[in-house]
């Protein structure tokens, strides 16, 4: 894929969407992070690398509005025993590019890569992959219409993932 | 402490069973040995290695293994280990080979482990070495078999046969295949990988205990159903609405789905119904089936309704959703769960999806469901290091389960299911056929 020619302006306001995102998922707080995506949006974390799609091979996630609804739910539900940790994460992204722009509309997919630490039940795991992101305009600004999650390690044995990376 | 034969014997009690089965890396070194040594344990199926030369690798308890089709077409589960120095030959999880090749000094082996060449022959003249001394090809599992295309194999040279040794759980295994138009699946959609920290055991303790769920699980059934209340009533159907809410089923419920236990410790919960009986059946799978097996046999197949079926030590399988669950142990608090996917062959691909999202949405790293059966259990695996008491009860309607002679069955919540596996457990540690 070529890397779209774009101007600082709008590279700035892609980061800054990225970086609000991460933000939410640092603290965690999925209502405001839920706030980001449109209502069809999907959040994706594949199972192996270059998956085609999410529907004829297993995903570690595959979340659309619906799943989204009942993860914000569940993630504050005092009776998941899961939950019942702290959970604090740092994301780090960087290497952001513009990989496809519609002129029109603005609309873009945007690739980065990110370093995640998540603090959980007394232990520290590192999350290290690459994003993608579908972004579309709405009103002045952008929402996220997918997310695709690449782990390096997707296809190891890890152990539980408690939260969106 | 190093335990006497008596000692062990006595960690299993008929309504109890003492700690240490679940904390001590020593019983865990002797489990390895005597039980997953003597039983037969799941490699994988047929599918995975279509064609010759395919292979896949795995540990069968702690010895690395590797599944392979020969040239003949036939699949050979073989240690994955050099006759010359022991290093492991593959060391991918799959692949395709023409043969065996060590990467250290080249010795090459056929796809059924025959020793066929070593490099500068010369310096082995006038020496004792032979060649062909079985010794130095790769050895084959003492016994290994195929039911339906799903290979176990066993280090146990006197096991019963693999169909003998399940029992009247094989029916599981059967109805699996038998819910394929074309009676055969396939593996598809890759597996997943999920660490467990906790003994094996508790994760198997848990398919049949049917008193959990509406504890562990009340967190993702309520979160569903809160959601689907803001829901206009004309949304459309979503599979996860009849896969999520049936893990918050009555006690009542699940007492009635009853529990069945075999010899050599299978069990499974379910048979005439469980909470998989109320799925939508697909119309396009309907008429698949119906073609294939004409109506009276097609109800005979899909209403044979279980839950979870384990193949005591290494396989729990669901029939009615076609996913299974593999267990390989890693030390007496590590467990890695595998989860693997099985198309039906001669079913639309609408059942494959739905066989994914149900092993994505209940048995994922990512999943609601699958963490917190796992915090119960890591939970566990800490709570015991407490000497408060030396035994973990398993008493719940003891007595009451009905012996028909090949199989037990009581109701639903009984724990059979945990006495089942432990009478299997007390005969393979103390060297009983099981």
């Amino acid at each position: 894929m070529t890397t779209v020619v774009t101007s600082n302006e709008a590279i700035r306001e892609i980061e800054a969407l990225l970086y609000e995102e991460a933000s939410y998922l640092d603290r965690p707080d999925l209502d405001r992070w839920l706030e980001l995506y449109t209502e069809d949006g999907t959040y994706w974390m594949p199972a192996i690398p270059d998956q085609a799609d999410p529907h004829t091979h297993i995903s570690l996630f595959y979340d659309d509005r619906v799943l989204m609804e009942v993860r914000r739910r569940n993630f504050k539900h005092p009776a998941a025993a899961s939950k019942d940790y702290t959970v604090r994460a740092s994301h780090i992204i960087s290497n952001i590019r513009v990989e496809k722009k519609n002129a029109e509309t603005g609309d873009c997919t945007v690739t980065s890569n990110f370093h995640c630490y998540l603090y959980y039940r007394d232990k520290q795991t590192p999350y290290a992959g690459k994003y993608t992101h579908e972004l579309v305009r709405s009103g002045d600004g952008y929402r996220i219409k997918s997310k695709r999650v690449d782990l390096i390690n997707c296809d190891a044995v890890l152990n539980t993932i408690i939260i969106y990376i | 402490m190093s335990y006497s034969e008596a000692q062990i014997a006595e960690l299993v009690q008929p309504t109890k069973v003492h700690r240490n089965v679940y904390t001590d890396p020593e019983i865990f070194d002797l489990e390895m040995k005597r039980i997953w040594a003597n039983s037969w344990i799941y490699i994988g199926h047929e599918s995975q290695v279509p064609d010759k030369g395919n292979y896949i690798t795995l540990n069968y308890g702690k010895v690395p293994v590797v599944m392979v089709r020969d040239n003949n077409n036939e699949v050979h589960v073989l240690h994955n280990r050099c006759g010359h120095k022991g290093a492991k030959l593959v060391d991918r999880p799959c692949g395709q080979i023409p043969a065996f090749r060590c990467c250290y000094h080249g010795w090459r082996y056929r796809l059924d482990g025959k020793l066929l060449g070593v490099p500068h022959m010369q310096g082995y003249e006038g020496t004792e070495f032979d060649k062909d001394d079985p010794q130095y090809s790769m050895q084959k599992l003492a016994r290994y078999e195929s039911l339906r295309g799903f290979v176990f194999a066993s280090m146990n040279p006197d096991a019963p046969d693999l169909r003998t040794w399940m029992g009247g759980a094989a029916d599981v295994m059967d109805n699996l295949c038998d819910r394929a138009p074309e009676g055969e699946v396939v593996a598809a959609g890759g597996v997943l990988r999920y660490e467990h920290d906790c003994n094996w055991k508790m994760f198997l303790e848990n398919l049949n205990d049917t008193m959990h769920p509406m504890i562990v699980h009340r967190s993702v059934v309520e979160s569903a159903l809160e959601y689907i209340e803001t829901l206009p009533e004309d949304s459309p159907r979503r599979d996860e609405a009849e896969i999520i809410p049936p893990f918050g089923a009555s006690y009542e419920t699940f007492e009635e789905s009853g529990i069945t236990g075999f010899r050599y410790g299978h069990h499974y919960d379910g048979g005439k119904t469980s909470i998989h009986a109320d799925y939508t059946l697909d119309p396009e799978y309907e008429a698949a089936m119906l073609k294939a097996y004409g109506r009276e046999r097609m109800l005979e197949i899909l209403s044979f309704n279980t839950h979870n079926t384990l193949y005591y030590p290494s396989l729990t399988i669901k029939s009615a959703v076609q996913n299974i669950r593999v267990v390989r142990p890693i030390a007496h608090n590590k467990t890695i769960i595998e989860t693997w996917s099985f198309r039906l062959k001669g079913a639309p691909e609408s059942m494959l999806k739905r066989t994914l999202l149900y092993s994505r949405l209940i048995n994922s790293n990512g999943s609601m469901v699958g963490p917190d059966d796992l915090t119960a259990y890591f939970r566990m695996q800490e709570g015991l290091e407490s000497q408060a008491s030396d035994w973990i009860e398993m008493h719940r309607n003891f007595g009451r389960d009905e012996n028909l002679g090949d199989r037990t069955v009581g109701k639903g919540t009984s724990d059979l299911d945990m006495r089942t596996q432990y009478a299997a457990w007390r005969k393979y540690m103390t060297g009983e056929a099981a």
